[in-house]
């Protein structure tokens, strides 16, 4: 276990950490409740939808940065949580409350199913099984017109409740929800069961000689994402008081994806910060361009080819000290000849998937 | 009889294009282990250059254009590969999906800065224009033509892999590249031509289905997943299998719009499913470790 924290993987638990850990959460929390008083309207809108954003994306990043599970299925869940809402409210089936508490069971059941045939497959195909997953639901969506008003979408601002739809309550159930959200993933990510889910990432065979099953950690960990990206899925109704097909397509499984490298996966935070500068960029580029698309790949490529561990790694203490230490001052890490843009867990994470030959 | 002669033909034509493209991918998995997102773009770039070239009305220039279509998008994957995917080589299977995701996003974006939002349509070219009658049955002529396309890339593939030195070497090179290099044998090079065989197999399968779809922004995405399917169901990095793979995925399609009209898109969907449910490697794939 000690090496565990030791390699600079995310939330450790040493005493830096356990103080980090209470204020960091506790600065954001009260940092979002005054940007609710102080925001535009607009403003407070488009952070509403970076909160659910970042659900998805940290949700996403459990599988990704923690398990080392790559899945391109996740529009999945976030699409069946909005679904869920959209078709309780277009058939009466449920008010939007219940529904809305019904989302995460939903998310989780459906990653039980999934999550039981895929995670036979490994890495590639592991990717590409969870994509066929997604757009089997896609598909499903675009062809029940009768039941799910097909490619047009559901589009409704009574369906959520006048309450919510006003922009300031609404932004404050959203923080609230975010911030339960994040910090139960956290919980999860510092327990005993997330360590055993990184030892999964970082030797799969070790886990397994000392008799524990990686599938069933895999398992677990695949449900609670999924039944937290369906509740991202929820939140995004409530911003956006509308469900439509592109929510389950495949691109969408993407983004948090993009978020999650972008931000850094290998840090808790990182995702979340991710889909904070994902749609910020996303809505200022589009204002002024029609290249939304290239930018996002531009920034993708040379993050992923150069800067695997994202904002967060290049922000971290690691990265500034072996920068100081290059400058001739006192080596406090090694600096033993490594690529120079390449960090411990990222070397590690490989050195599980160099298999591939 | 007529109704079985129909949904054969059908089935053929659709295989032959989906083969085309999904041979082109399954290639370039089978010799540098990546799986290349941007395999779409080359096929939206080879189906928007033919379309350039001959506009509405086909004629005979279509057998013209699709060559030099390849040629074209065979270029633009020389330029990717030795840019991007050469250091994607030895890099984790997520580095290697978002890489080529990027690529792919990025070349919609310029696809749309030079084409534009606007559908096009292509018309058959010269001897296929019509419609013939078989065995009572009538079907467009130009699905013969897509079928004999299918079959002469995929003997020539065939031939290439199995009886030329490049092939042999594309096969070592898979297994052992250190060992294919001390014989003199520059690798880099040999890579770089099968990513740009692959990208030119996507702009003929771009090129050839033009006539029978809408050449419009986003076919790019739409392609890449069936292509995948077609690829994963007969096993990445075999031929054969891609062959299989297609044929299959043709007559779920045609057979399920048929019978079942509103399930035929979930189809090849569930039909991957259950063949990685039974088989996670593919019909014809080789277990990786």
């Amino acid at each position: 276990m000690r090496n565990l924290r030791a390699d600079g993987g995310p939330g450790g638990l040493s005493r830096s950490t356990v103080a980090r850990s209470v204020a960091i959460p506790v600065v954001l929390i009260a940092a979002l409740l005054v940007l609710g008083e102080k925001l535009s309207v607009n403003n407070m809108l488009t952070l509403e939808e970076v909160l659910g954003l970042a659900v998805f994306a940290a949700a996403t990043n459990l599988l990704l940065g923690y398990g080392g599970l790559v899945s391109f299925g996740q529009a999945a869940f976030y699409g069946s949580g909005a679904y869920l809402i959209g078709l309780s409210w277009l058939h009466h089936w449920m008010p939007f409350w219940a529904a809305f508490v019904l989302t995460p069971v939903a998310g989780g059941v459906i990653a039980l199913l999934m999550g039981l045939i895929a995670l036979r497959t490994r890495r590639l195909y592991f990717a590409l099984l969870t994509l066929a997953f997604s757009e089997l639901f896609y598909q499903l969506v675009n062809v029940r017109y009768s039941f799910t008003k097909g490619a047009t979408g559901i589009f409704s601002v009574s369906m959520v409740p006048a309450s919510l739809s006003m922009p300031r309550t609404g932004y404050y159930f959203t923080v609230g929800i975010t911030c339960a959200s994040l910090l139960v993933l956290w919980k999860i990510t510092v327990s005993p069961f997330g360590l055993m889910l990184r030892a999964t990432r970082e030797n799969r065979e070790r886990v397994e000689a000392l008799g524990v099953s990686v599938y069933r950690h895999q398992l677990l960990a695949f449900v609670i994402s999924g039944a937290f990206c369906s509740l991202a899925g929820a939140l995004f109704v409530v911003y956006g008081q509308s469900t439509y097909p592109d929510l389950l397509n495949w691109t969408t499984s993407g983004e948090p994806l993009f978020m999650a490298v972008i931000g850094g996966m290998f840090s808790f935070l990182g995702p979340a910060f991710g889909a904070l500068l994902y749609q910020v960029g996303n809505q200022y580029i589009s204002q002024h361009t029609h290249d939304w698309q290239l930018v996002l790949g531009a920034v993708l490529l040379v993050v992923v080819l150069f800067r695997p561990d994202g904002l967060a790694g290049v922000l971290s203490v690691r990265t500034w000290r072996r920068m100081w230490a290059r400058r001739g001052g006192r080596r406090v890490t090694p600096v033993d000849g490594g690529p120079p843009a390449d960090p411990a867990p990222a070397t590690a994470f490989e050195a599980t998937e160099g298999a591939q030959q | 009889m007529h109704a079985f002669v129909v949904d054969l033909v059908s089935t053929l034509s659709t295989a032959g294009y989906l083969f085309i493209v999904s041979a082109g991918l399954t290639l370039v998995f089978g010799a540098m282990r990546v799986i290349n997102l941007a395999h779409g773009s080359f096929y939206m770039y080879g189906a928007f250059l033919v379309s350039t070239i001959v506009g509405a009305s086909s004629g005979a220039r279509f057998w013209l254009a699709i060559p030099a279509a390849a040629v074209a998008v065979g270029a633009l994957g020389a330029l990717v590969e030795v840019t991007v995917m050469r250091r994607l080589y030895r890099s984790e299977h997520l580095t290697q999906l978002l890489a080529t995701f990027a690529l792919l996003l990025i070349f919609a974006d310029v696809g749309l800065r030079i084409w534009g939002t606007r559908a096009r349509t292509v018309g058959n070219p010269t001897p296929f224009g019509g419609r013939i009658t078989l065995a009572g049955a009538t079907f467009p002529s130009y699905d013969i033509a897509i079928i004999a396309v299918a079959a002469v890339v995929g003997l020539a593939l065939w031939v290439m892999l199995t009886r030329t030195v490049f092939g042999w070497k594309v096969r070592a090179v898979v297994s052992d590249p250190e060992a294919l290099a001390t014989t003199g044998t520059n690798t880099n090079l040999l890579l770089t031509s099968v990513f740009v065989l692959g990208a030119a197999l996507a702009a003929v399968a771009g090129g050839v289905i033009a006539p029978q779809t809408s050449v419009a922004p986003g076919i790019d995405q739409a392609i890449i997943v069936t292509a995948f399917i077609v690829a994963v169901i007969g096993g990445l990095g075999s031929v054969a299998g891609a062959v299989l793979g297609s044929v299959l995925i043709a007559a779920a399609e045609t057979l399920g719009a048929r019978y079942a009209p509103n399930w035929a898109s979930t189809l090849i969907y569930a039909v991957l499913i259950v063949v990685l449910a039974v088989r996670p490697w593919g019909l014809l794939g080789a277990a990786e470790r």
